[in-house]
């Protein structure tokens, strides 16, 4: 299948499967240039196995994989992984304990045929860059968690690769260095302009770093779209559960007249932002609110259960006549557990038709409220 | 068992511990000591002139460049191989690996006497494959023989030290890793896995170095017969054959040079390698696997390890059994010719006896041992037991000929010739076995656990019966079964230290071959061998059971194969 704008990568049909049991399953995704892509999914839904595939760790076992206009997988004969334009970051770093920091940056410079001098000069540039120059002999047991990922990322950038593959690069750092660490994947990036694909199980790195955003449950591929649509517009509770905290309702739904959506929880129908899958049943709808979605003050009655202050903002946890609503107010807490207040809502999202197998775990009871990750 | 040193600063080795601490120093001590500084005395008794008289000897030369010339080739041979079957064993898509990797380790269980005797049913004269197709190696009581079945004796133990050694070295991660840098199959396996894997190489190597100086079955069954000697067999004739009183201090004097050359192989070699060896674990995920691509060329080489097994093991140990069952030499081995007189004629009492006596002896030692080694790990934990835990393991190293000599020397005034004696030989060579495996275990226990178990309510006693007892099941019961096996094999020692009435089986059976009775010692070592599978294969599906009791259960293990 020869692409006609050539894509940096393209997955058509992808299975990949351990012992018969399919990791990753009919996967379709592409990649453009420049663009940075995230892959979120909670661990265990193949972003990984996707990764090492897209790599040539792993073969598929049907389906194709292109990289740039180049088939490089079939079910039947796979380039090897040194054959592939690719730089893959390792979650778990996989840095060699026998080499030191330059001499592991050197490494692919070294198979692309450059003398140990010039490999050495050019790994030390690399280093330099990501600020970790001054640790260059140093091997990885001398090395903190944080500068080991970067040893790790400055390895992938020698190959100055047509596309990065980071695979949860920063699953095993702490909070300040997560942050370090995205902005200068970011900046290294778009100073390379080579497309990168971040594999990260973190809503709020995913929503911060990606172009677009590609939603995968048990390895299938639910939603790729934008960071704001992925937010906004989910498909599926599976999937907003994914980017971020959500309440579902049932609520009675309709088109309002002047526009936006008719919601009824049973107080009497608010008019709110919104839309969604309008042709579902309107009188039994599943309703999707995230926390920002909602305010306390407006025409609906509930009571606090649980009140949490979390420095820029603080959650409600509401009991209202349809079920738990998960609501983050501005500032400190205004109201008491136990007490009573008044609520409201600003955007809803209807759900398309229903999914059987996540309903049951999420459910109607306070479980359909997912905090915070 | 000893305390977080924390809690009892005061008392730093507590005072059950130090009865515990005297009775192991006393074995020791009893074991080893006494023994070899006797060996020492005798030999240096003899003054300058037994030493000139030994080096002048006819045939020393010849049989101590015999015994060098064989310890140099053999590690040569047998790291490569273990090290390529590990490397290609390890990869998940191996087609048959389960198989291979039971029959590539098979050996363990073969004493090397059997083997070598398995190898001339085979492929010797008048062997199974010169009755089928007339072919036979000549070449096989030689040398070249003797190397070859050393090698294959050999292989499965640097294969399993390759193994362990990839799982905590080289994580087949890095090698990905590699891999995705650029690096082609073979550039990884050179600048990745090899360097990673080279202190245990090196082990390997001086461990195969050793063990082959000490060998004595192998160099006995293939080599004495055309008149091939080395240090072993001629420390052997010169005690069972030599009348005149000089061979006994000339035997005294092989035996202190073997121990010096061990030593001076061994001491340089463990001050080098014992820093390099402790993990050098960075952080890696439990779920690495290798490469997963198909390819025709692991096909082929799952092929050769295939090959390999079957020309080195599987038919080995057919000719033998087919040699037990065969009515007489010369007859084709087919079901009419079949007997089981051999079996008979094999089982009458003296031997059923032999068989009482190692059995007897096997397992005391592997009880007493894996107590002992328990008991040497505990110690160890104190900076004085780690002392006692070196001197065991250097008792390892003392060749078995010369730790059977300085035995001799001690104590044959009054347990000369009685199986006690030979039980103390064990006792004392195979120490350190139990000892390191258990220790290795006790090593890997996190300190944790126990504080967990602490501050869960356990005391002491209990916190051992709930956390350490099953972590360390898998240990003890391996601890057993590695002396159990050991003291079934070994023939070194035992055939310095028998008498009439006290003979073990391996004794029997190397009487039985250099009598000549094909039929009778083919029977005998099939019985050895049955007798060996039958206590082991429970033991090990045991063994796999309490280990994976720890393991990763399988749903999980599935999860994060997923997640990979």
């Amino acid at each position: 299948m020869p692409t006609e704008t050539e894509e940096t990568m393209r997955c058509v049909g992808l299975q990949v499967s351990y012992g018969g049991v399919p990791a990753v399953d009919d996967l379709d995704l592409t990649v453009r240039p420049g663009e940075v892509l995230a892959v979120l999914g909670a661990s265990g839904s193949g972003k990984s196995t996707l990764l090492h595939a897209v790599a040539g760790l792993v073969q598929p076992s049907s389906g194709e994989i292109w990289l740039g206009g180049r088939l490089v997988a079939t079910a039947r004969r796979s380039t090897p992984p040194e054959r592939r334009d690719v730089g893959l970051v390792f979650q778990d770093f996989a840095l060699w304990p026998h080499l030191s920091a330059v001499d592991t940056v050197a490494y692919p410079l070294r198979r692309a045929g450059r003398n140990r001098h010039d490999a050495r000069t050019v790994a030390q540039r690399l280093l330099d860059q990501l600020d970790i120059g001054h640790l260059a002999e140093r091997r990885p047991a001398e090395l903190s968690g944080g500068q080991q990922q970067r040893v790790g990322l400055a390895r992938a950038l020698a190959r100055s690769p047509r596309l990065f593959l980071l695979d949860e690069p920063t699953a095993h750092l702490d909070t300040h260095l997560r942050a370090a660490f995205q902005s200068c994947v970011r900046d290294r990036q778009a100073a390379t302009g080579a497309a990168a694909v971040y594999a990260t199980h973190d809503a709020g790195e995913a929503l911060a770093l990606a172009d677009r955003v590609a939603l995968v449950v048990d390895g299938r591929l639910q939603q790729v779209a934008t960071p704001e649509v992925v937010y906004a517009e989910p498909v599926s509770v599976a999937t907003a559960v994914l980017t971020g905290s959500c309440t579902v309702l049932q609520a009675r739904v309709a088109v309002a007249p002047r526009g936006g959506l008719s919601v009824d929880l049973g107080d009497g129908p608010v008019i709110v932002d919104g839309g969604g899958s309008l042709e579902v049943d309107p009188v039994q709808a599943r309703v999707l609110l995230r926390p920002d979605w909602v305010s306390v003050d407006g025409p609906l009655r509930g009571r606090v259960t649980t009140c949490q202050f979390r420095g820029t903002h603080t959650d409600y946890l509401l009991d209202t006549g349809s079920g738990p609503v998960h609501v983050q107010a501005p500032g400190p807490p205004t109201h008491a557990v136990g007490q009573a207040l008044t609520w409201g809502i600003r955007r809803a999202w209807v759900l398309g038709v229903d999914e059987p197998d996540v309903r049951e775990a999420v459910g109607p009871q306070p479980s359909a409220v997912i905090a915070p990750g | 068992m000893a305390e977080p040193a924390i809690t009892h600063r005061a008392r730093i080795v507590p005072r059950g511990e130090q009865a515990l601490a005297a009775v192991t120093v006393l074995a020791i001590v009893g074991l080893v000591v006494v023994p070899l500084t006797r060996l020492t005395w005798v030999a240096v008794g003899g003054g300058g002139s037994s030493i000139m008289r030994v080096l002048r000897a006819p045939g020393f030369g010849t049989a101590a460049a015999h015994s060098l010339e064989l310890a140099v080739l053999v590690p040569l041979l047998a790291v490569p191989l273990g090290t390529g079957i590990a490397l290609l064993l390890r990869r998940p898509d191996v087609p048959g690996r389960g198989g291979l990797r039971v029959l590539v380790v098979l050996p363990l269980l073969i004493p090397q006497f059997v083997l070598g005797y398995s190898w001339t049913q085979a492929y010797g004269r008048a062997g199974f494959t010169d009755d089928l197709v007339g072919v036979r190696w000549t070449g096989l009581n030689g040398p070249a023989g003797i190397v070859v079945v050393l090698v294959v004796d050999a292989a499965p133990i640097c294969y399993l030290l390759n193994t362990v050694g990839l799982a905590t070295r080289a994580q087949p991660q890095l090698e990905l890793a590699a891999r995705a840098s650029g690096a082609t199959g073979w550039t990884a396996l050179r600048t990745v896995t090899l360097p990673l894997l080279r202190p245990v190489l090196a082990a390997e190597f001086v461990l195969t170095f050793v063990a082959t100086l000490e060998s004595f079955a192998a160099p006995q069954v293939l080599g004495t017969p055309v008149g091939y000697s080395t240090v072993t067999t001629r420390l052997y004739t010169d005690l069972a054959f030599g009348s005149d009183p000089n061979s006994f201090r000339d035997a005294v004097t092989l035996a202190l040079g073997l121990v010096l050359v061990a030593a001076v192989i061994l001491v340089p070699a463990d001050l080098v390698l014992a820093p390099r060896l402790g993990s050098r674990r960075t952080r890696q995920s439990p779920g690495g696997t290798a490469l997963r691509r198909r390819s025709a060329g692991t096909a082929i080489m799952a092929g050769l390890v295939g090959a390999y097994a079957a020309f080195a093991v599987l038919l080995p140990t057919i000719a033998l059994v087919a040699a037990a069952l065969t009515r007489a030499i010369g007859l084709a081995p087919t079901p009419s010719n079949w007997t089981f007189d051999n079996f008979r004629a094999a089982l009458d009492a003296p031997t059923r006896s032999a068989f009482a006596h190692s059995l007897q002896l096997a397992v005391l030692a592997a009880f007493a041992l894996t107590l002992l080694g328990a008991v040497l790990a505990a110690l160890e934990r104190h900076r004085p037991g780690r002392l006692l835990g070196t001197v065991a393991m250097l008792s390892f190293a003392v060749p078995g000929s010369a730790l059977a000599v300085g035995l001799l020397i001690a104590y044959d005034r009054r347990l000369g010739g009685t199986l006690t004696l030979i039980l103390l030989a064990y006792l004392a060579k195979f120490w350190a076995l139990a000892h390191r495996t258990v220790s290795g275990a006790v090593d890997r226990l996190p300190a944790g656990e126990w504080q967990a178990a602490r501050t869960s309510g356990a005391g002491p006693i209990a916190a051992v019966r709930t956390v350490w007892l099953p972590a360390l099941a898998p240990a003890l019961i391996g601890a057993w079964l590695l002396v159990f096996v050991s003291a079934l094999h070994e023939v070194t020692m035992s055939s310095l230290l028998y008498s009439t009435g006290s003979e073990t089986i391996a004794v029997a059976v190397l009487n039985s071959q250099e009598l000549g009775s094909i039929g009778t010692t083919a029977a005998l070592s099939v019985t050895l061998t049955a007798v060996l599978l039958a206590v082991v294969a429970p033991a090990w599906l045991l063994l796999r059971l309490t280990a994976r009791r720890r393991d990763i259960p399988a749903a999980r293990r599935r999860e994060l194969a997923h997640a990979y």
